[in-house]
């Protein structure tokens, strides 16, 4: 009795051609996913939680012309751009809409002393020692970490506030940086040319000797 | 010639599609779920790029990021407050607070409004300049850039008013021009700055002591710009004037 021989069947012709495919192809997908889904781009530009009060930047700094310090008082002199406190809010809510549905948790806070829970949109890694006072009095604006907050209905992050991000400006810091005393314009500048921008950079720069640091030790430590 | 390029196609390609033909149906059906799968990732990823999130952010390598320490104004369950910053414990002060000067700190020297400026401030330009900045931002959005009581706020107030809007009251601000006001030595000044008065309240705890002295001293100097006598200004006779007539027609 003769073994039966084994033959291939016909499909596995494309055995090899379906590896080279498959090959080729699923590193550069992978590639490509963590590429763009491990971005910050992806994980946290956007994010855009839910207040316990509705609070309108757009209101209050956009159509109200309130200036960014006027609440976030401590941010020339600290680290730490302080959320209000409830005393802030109703320096004014106390005779505007002291009736509002949506006020409550504000006038509930008033009245008990337990804060406001606020949730925290842009959140840095803790081995990072971001000194808002810094940038601030040297003529970065908050519009170029935060984006055009007095826009905003809802505030979300804007930016990627990654390493890599904070050193581009770093490495290179015109035109981000400005006249000390318009950094709470968030508007400014968007009649002006990338050239017109440079130039004033540059000169408030040297006015202010302002030359980023790019020592690890400068954020970390 | 036309001939000869599908000669060549159907040379290549039919061996192709009988292998194709051949293939047993779980081979074919895996390939097509697993590469429609595989767009599953790449459409979450676009629209993680483009759309707003109100979740929790994803963070993949944790590395040292979040530490069991607390940072500013951040939560404490330890505290029934939630506050792991501690509010200052009744009946004691910051250590910047002393309230021994009360001339700087309050405004009052033997007893009455200070009339003049405590030791401490450096009356100069550069401390009106950083008036002016303080001004702006704390006092110009109810009182107005020029002080004249006309801020945003007020214009915002009272249109609330007028629409009746969740029980909205206004108290219009004070013109800072009014005789009155201008009367008022600057200690008292600092002290409705610090305390409050009627409906204004006290921005003691929001402005510094020295930031609230150099508001006074701008004020001060806003005042004196809508009263001034032309004999103030050393040269004011060789200044252009401008007459009753070309006042009216601009």
């Amino acid at each position: 009795m003769t073994q039966q021989r084994f033959v291939f069947p016909r499909w596995t012709n494309l055995a090899l051609p379906g590896i080279i495919i498959v090959g080729s192809t699923a590193p550069l997908y992978f590639a490509i996913v963590v590429a763009y889904g491990f971005s910050p781009q992806s994980t946290d530009v956007g994010y855009m939680p839910e207040q316990p009060i509705p609070f309108s930047h757009k209101l209050h700094a956009g159509e109200l012309g309130l200036d960014c310090r006027y609440c976030h008082n401590t941010v020339e002199k600290t680290p730490h751009a302080a959320i209000p406190p409830t005393q802030t809010c109703m320096n004014c809510h106390a005779q505007i809409h002291p009736e509002s549905e949506k006020l409550q948790p504000l006038f509930e806070s008033y009245e008990t002393g337990m804060p406001v829970p606020w949730v925290r949109v842009h959140d840095l890694p803790q081995y990072t020692y971001f000194d808002h006072s810094a940038h601030v009095t040297r003529g970065v604006s908050c519009v170029e970490c935060h984006g055009r907050i007095d826009t905003m209905e809802t505030v979300y992050q804007h930016e990627k506030l990654s390493m890599g991000w904070c050193l581009e400006c770093h490495r290179n810091p015109d035109p981000h940086v400005r006249n000390p005393d318009l950094v709470t314009q968030l508007e400014w500048g968007i009649d002006m040319s990338d050239a017109e921008k440079i130039a004033h950079s540059i000169h408030w720069r040297e006015m202010n000797n302002v030359n980023p640091s790019q020592d690890c030790s400068t954020c970390h430590r | 010639m036309g001939n000869l390029i599908k000669q060549i196609i159907d040379d290549l390609a039919k061996p192709f599609l009988d292998d194709l033909k051949d293939l047993p149906l779980w081979i074919k059906w895996s390939a097509i779920v697993i590469t429609c799968a595989a767009t599953i990732p790449l459409a979450l990823i676009f629209r993680a790029r483009t759309a707003f999130s109100d979740k929790p952010r994803i963070h993949f390598i944790q590395n040292m990021d979040n530490q069991p320490k607390y940072v500013s104004q951040e939560v404490n369950a330890l505290f029934l407050d939630g506050r792991a910053m501690r509010p200052r414990v009744e009946g004691t002060i910051a250590r910047s607070g002393m309230v021994g000067d009360t001339h700087y700190f309050m405004g009052v020297g033997d007893g009455e409004w200070a009339t003049t400026y405590p030791s401490f401030i450096t009356v100069d330009s550069d401390l009106l300049l950083r008036g002016q900045g303080r001004f702006n931002i704390y006092c110009s959005p109810c009182h107005g850039a020029g002080g004249f009581g006309d801020g945003l706020i007020h214009h915002r107030a009272n249109q609330l008013v007028e629409t009746g809007v969740n029980g909205t009251s206004w108290v219009a601000p004070k013109n800072l021009h009014e005789d009155a006001i201008k009367a008022q030595p600057v200690g008292q000044l600092f002290n409705t700055i610090t305390n409050g008065v009627r409906t204004m309240s006290g921005y003691g705890s929001q402005i510094t002591t020295e930031d609230r002295w150099a508001i006074v001293l701008y004020m001060k100097a806003l005042q004196l710009s809508q009263d001034a006598d032309p004999s103030m200004v050393s040269n004011a006779e060789s200044l252009p004037r401008k007459s009753a007539s070309e006042g009216s027609s601009e």
